[in-house]
């Protein structure tokens, strides 16, 4: 029979195409259908703050100097001593991020000593105009509970929920390399997402919850 | 009922039928295609998106005819009307369903029963060429020349295969009517096969193929190749202009499949039972059934197959399509002469 | 790093300080312009405009070239053609198949490409200059833009240079995971070809399926570093970060989707009459042709020229693994296609192995002066602390000298060149793009075929215009 078979080959293409009506769709709807990112996404950046509702930034500025796009602008000023605003000395006092300017590489994830940058899951970001893709420290700091800041929350585009999640690129970077650090938890917690715990790592050894947006 | 109020309801209902057809289609089309590529397809506008087709209809409608400075601009302009008065007229002739009989009056169910119905179908189509290959001429700019010239040789081309391909199908049925096309295929072969024209089964692939080409679909849709001449001959045209070109296509792919359902699949022909107006209705849905098989068939094809190069098209067309149907025109005819007037030798 | 074998002779020719006079010899072969010398610049417009257009076929000397070229395409050119009956198409930037941003010029008879020449630069924003604006730290942001369908040959490159200078050895686990990616990312890239080249020639649903593999595998990309493209993962010194929990399972995933996705392929096109007409035969180019043009890669394997850095100058310890170079005989574009979808298998095979046998341990390198302090550290130690200023501030810095590291990326021979002063910023970078070459070759493919021809020799190349103009 493998004549035959020869004699179908021209024609096996029409079963390949055939074949796919059996398949569900590759495709989703979005935005009605957002998909689930993973955990180490890079979406827009918050500025965390410290369960006590302290600032995390402390104005080193070297997310700043990181960045290789050049599209972060920080200006640190001192703590006022009777309502210290970060746990440093000094705070952020002027914290934009032009997000025109951003390739989100997450190198001032990496670069933050405090975690105070953190990543999320949102990437809606797209505006009528120039001057509203620079985000402020308004924009970008989370409220003292945690629940994180955005200018047009109602948008139909935007799930605010998306913001909450995230910082898992700044988990994964954390043991910089080293086997010894995986699985170690080495941040302090955030108003906005608790404490989180750290990847198994190469261990495999489980010996704390699984997160919550796994 | 004068003549005349009688043809222009008949061409009223025509045309409604076919345009409805045609939105339908394109939603048809743009959904299969869809699924047969793991995709979903429209769903936005109407319910499973099946208004789709008339909101880019209006969105094209609302958007401006872009005249190129150096088109030729009255040729420019009547090229998309060409193109879909011609699409329009070649539908006039099917007939959709069997004939009712009202009052003792026998109506016939195609827009025009006329008795060179196939001619008029070839003529028509041939017509239908000159749109094309104005739009690229008049277009004034080098794509769409390409296209119209791609267009003109493949057309002709496949016209004349096409028109071979038909000639069996008219030796076998003995008519040129459309409708008489039809009857002749109604009885059955042995009392269990259908007696469609599709036994001559050379002509039937012959006229398909030949019918991809004429309403330049894939494989054949190198007149319009996107990735190679941009958008062929209708690169130049934006907004209803452009929307007339599609209008015309997808009317075409109708006519087609509506011709071959007619010609090989035995149009309305099946069982039909139960009151008069399920006997009305019966034919026609056996009719649209076949028809709808047939478009579904182009999709497949549309989604499964690569596009042709120029000269492997018009070697096809020259050096196999028209070899063969000339032979099997010889081949019918000696075979129709034995049946007709019995071997020379008896 | 490891160097390449001696018998690669370009590759050294660089180090060889060549005399006076045939530096001179050289200077007046090649119309360069060298600072001092008082004759007259023969193309000092060569970057207008006016410049890249055809010039009148009579004046045209790349045509005697590109004719004389044995180019065994299936059509007969007619000696005696009236210039009236020609006319000149642009085909691109804004063309639909010319992959981004490239530009033919054309000659057309009728539909017969008598001359072509390809015009570059649109997409040209200097990103060799940027380079050295940019420490090694950032660099990969860079690098990694250039080729964007292979991002992670890119970073690899880039960081083997700068480690080939600081005379660095990355651990074990970290070039495991090098391979890892760069061998997914071939596959990735390879499926992004088949597709549109399926595209190109008209079969729609080819596209679509190819995305669809290339998904699974972009979704892996985003599993492990965040982003779909462009990652900045492959760092100097190792990765960024370790692959994230439960990874075997999601290449092993990938392997299945993958191997059956590319068995559709097949299934769909190898027999495809009409995609066969389509691509045998066309845009043929011949071994001598492909060593003449310094091209590599899928392309340069197709004719038979086995050339594969990861044998000839393995790089990350690839020599570990089993895999074959597949190698086409025709150098048609159909056999550059079926090279691709055979390289992607053997990717596959690769990427099972190095799961196989992913070493555990570090996988960034422990040199303080390189590699950040772990983030648990920061708050401990001072000396971390201003390691970790120190590297983020300023960046890696490099000792003085030049590297050049090549590996293969999916197109051929992806070249780093670095020249370093000293300090956390190369001096100049210079990059070897694979694409380029190719580009420089379209003519010799394309002269006297049809333009159907033009868009399916121009897709079994692949060709991506970031890696050309940078």
């Amino acid at each position: 029979m493998s004549w035959f078979a020869d004699m179908l080959g021209p024609f096996r293409g029409f079963a390949v195409t055939l074949r796919q009506l059996s398949r569900p769709a590759v495709t989703t709807q979005y935005p009605d259908e957002k998909r689930v990112k993973p955990e180490r996404f890079h979406g827009r950046h918050v500025l965390n703050r410290n369960l006590d509702g302290t600032e995390k930034c402390i104005g080193c500025e070297l997310c700043a100097a990181v960045c290789p796009a050049k599209c972060i602008y920080v200006r640190g000023a001192d703590n006022p001593p009777d309502n210290p605003v970060s746990e440093g000395e000094r705070f952020g006092f002027v914290y934009e991020i032009n997000m025109l300017r951003c390739i989100f590489c997450a190198l001032c994830v990496e670069a933050c000593p405090t975690e105070a940058i953190t990543m999320t899951h949102l990437f809606e970001m797209s505006t009528t105009d120039r001057t509203e893709a620079i985000y402020t420290k308004d924009d970008l700091l989370v409220e003292r509970d945690g629940t994180p800041n955005h200018p047009y929350p109602e948008s139909p585009l935007i799930n605010i929920n998306e913001l909450r999640l995230g910082d898992g690129w700044m988990r994964a970077t954390s043991p910089s390399g080293r086997a010894d650090y995986e699985g170690v938890v080495q941040w302090s917690p955030s108003a906005r997402t608790g404490s989180m715990p750290a990847e198994v790592g190469q261990s495999g050894d489980i010996s704390h919850e699984e997160t919550p947006d796994g | 009922m004068s003549v005349f109020i009688e043809a222009v309801i008949r061409v009223v209902i025509a045309f409604g039928f076919l345009l409805t057809t045609v939105l339908l289609l394109v939603w048809v089309e743009r959904k299969f295609v869809s699924r047969l590529q793991n995709r979903i397809g429209p769903t936005r506008a109407g319910p499973f998106g099946i208004l789709q087709t008339l909101a880019d209809g209006l969105k094209s409608f609302f958007k401006e005819g872009i005249t190129p400075d150096r088109a030729d601009v009255w040729l420019y302009l009547a090229a998309p009307v060409i193109a879909v008065v011609t699409a329009l007229l070649m539908f006039l002739v099917i007939p959709i369903g069997a004939p009712i009989e009202i009052n003792g009056t026998t109506y016939s169910l195609a827009a025009m029963d006329i008795d060179v119905g196939l001619l008029y179908i070839l003529a028509v189509s041939s017509i239908g060429v000159y749109a094309i290959t104005l739009a690229g001429w008049a277009s004034g700019s080098k794509y769409p020349l390409l296209g119209s010239v791609r267009a003109s040789a493949q057309m002709i081309s496949y016209e004349a295969a096409m028109g071979l391909a038909l000639v069996p199908v008219v030796m076998f049925s003995g008519s040129l009517s459309i409708s008489a096309i039809v009857e002749s295929q109604q009885g059955t072969f042995f009392g269990v096969v259908p007696a469609w024209n599709v036994v001559l089964f050379p002509s039937f692939v012959v006229f398909l193929i030949a019918g991809f080409a004429e309403t330049n679909r894939a494989p054949f849709d190198l007149v319009e190749a996107e990735q190679e001449i941009v958008g062929g001959y209708h690169t130049e045209y934006s907004g209803m202009r452009f929307a007339l070109f599609f209008l015309a296509e997808y009317i075409s792919v109708f006519n087609i499949s509506a011709l071959t359902t007619v010609l090989f699949l035995g149009g309305w022909s099946g069982p039909v039972f139960g009151p008069t107006v399920l006997q009305w209705v019966l034919p026609i849905f056996w009719f649209l059934l076949k028809t709808w098989l047939i478009i579904l068939f182009f999709v497949w094809v549309r989604a499964s197959l690569p596009r042709m190069r120029y000269d492997q098209l018009m070697a096809f067309g020259w050096k196999k399509l028209i070899p063969l149907t000339l032979g099997w025109i010889i081949l019918l005819s000696i075979a129709l002469g034995f049946r007709n007037f019995g071997a020379p030798w008896a | 790093m490891t160097n390449p074998p001696d018998d690669v002779d370009t590759l050294d020719a660089q180090d060889s300080e060549p005399t006076e006079s045939v530096e001179d010899a050289r200077r007046t072969q090649h119309d360069m312009w060298v600072s001092g010398t008082e004759e007259r610049l023969p193309y000092s417009d060569a970057t207008n405009e006016g410049a890249q257009e055809l010039l009148p076929s009579s004046e045209d000397p790349a045509l005697d070239i590109q004719r004389g070229i044995s180019v065994d395409d299936d059509f007969v050119v007619p000696e005696r053609v009236v210039d009236k009956e020609r006319q000149i198409i642009n085909m691109g930037p804004q063309h639909p198949s010319t992959h981004g941003v490239l530009r033919l010029h054309m000659e057309l008879e009728g539909e017969t490409v008598r001359r072509v020449k390809p015009i570059i630069g649109y997409l040209h924003t200097g990103m060799e200059k940027t380079a050295e604006t940019l420490s090694y730290s950032q660099g990969s942001t860079n690098v990694t833009r250039m080729d964007y369908l292979a991002p992670f040959h890119n970073e690899l490159v880039f960081s083997l240079a700068a480690e080939q200078l600081l005379t660095l050895e990355v651990p074990e686990r970290a070039s495991a995971i090098r391979i890892l990616m760069t061998e997914l990312n071939r596959v990735a890239s390879h499926l992004l070809a088949s597709a549109t080249m399926g595209m190109d020639v008209g079969a729609i649903s080819m596209m679509i399926y190819g995305w669809r593999e290339r998904e699974v595998c972009l979704d892996f990309f985003e599993k492990v570093t965040g982003l779909r493209m462009n990652h900045n993962y492959i760092r100097v010194g190792g990765v960024a970060a370790d692959l994230p929990d439960g990874w075997e399972d999601d290449v092993m995933f990938l392997i299945d989707k993958v191997s059956a996705g590319v068995d559709e392929y097949e299934e769909l096109l190898n027999e495809n009459p009409i995609f066969l007409d389509r691509m045998l035969g066309v845009g043929v180019l011949t071994p001598a042709e492909v060593k003449q043009f310094g091209i590599t890669g899928p392309v340069a394997r197709a004719s038979g020229v086995d050339w594969d850095l990861r044998k000839v100058a393995p790089y990350c310890g690839i020599e570990q693994y089993e895999f074959d170079v597949p190698l086409g005989r025709h150098g048609d574009s159909f056999d550059r296609y079926k090279i691709r979808i055979d390289e992607i298998r053997q990717s596959l095979r690769i990427a099972k192995q190095v799961v196989e046998s992913m070493p555990l341990g570090d996988y960034r390198s422990l040199d303080a002066k390189v590699t950040p302090p772990p983030r648990a550290r920061i708050d401990e130690s001072m000396e971390a602390l201003i390691h970790h200023f120190k590297l983020f501030t300023e960046g890696v810095n490099i000792p003085p000298g030049t590297a050049y590291q090549a590996v293969e990326g999916p197109r051929g021979e992806v070249g780093a060149y670095i020249v370093s002063k000293g300090g956390p910023k190369p001096w100049r970078l210079r990059w070897r793009a694979p694409s380029f070459a190719v580009i420089q070759a379209l003519p010799a493919m394309m002269t006297d075929s049809l333009i159907a021809d033009v868009i399916a020799a121009l897709a079994s190349t692949d060709p991506v215009l970031g890696d050309v103009d940078r």
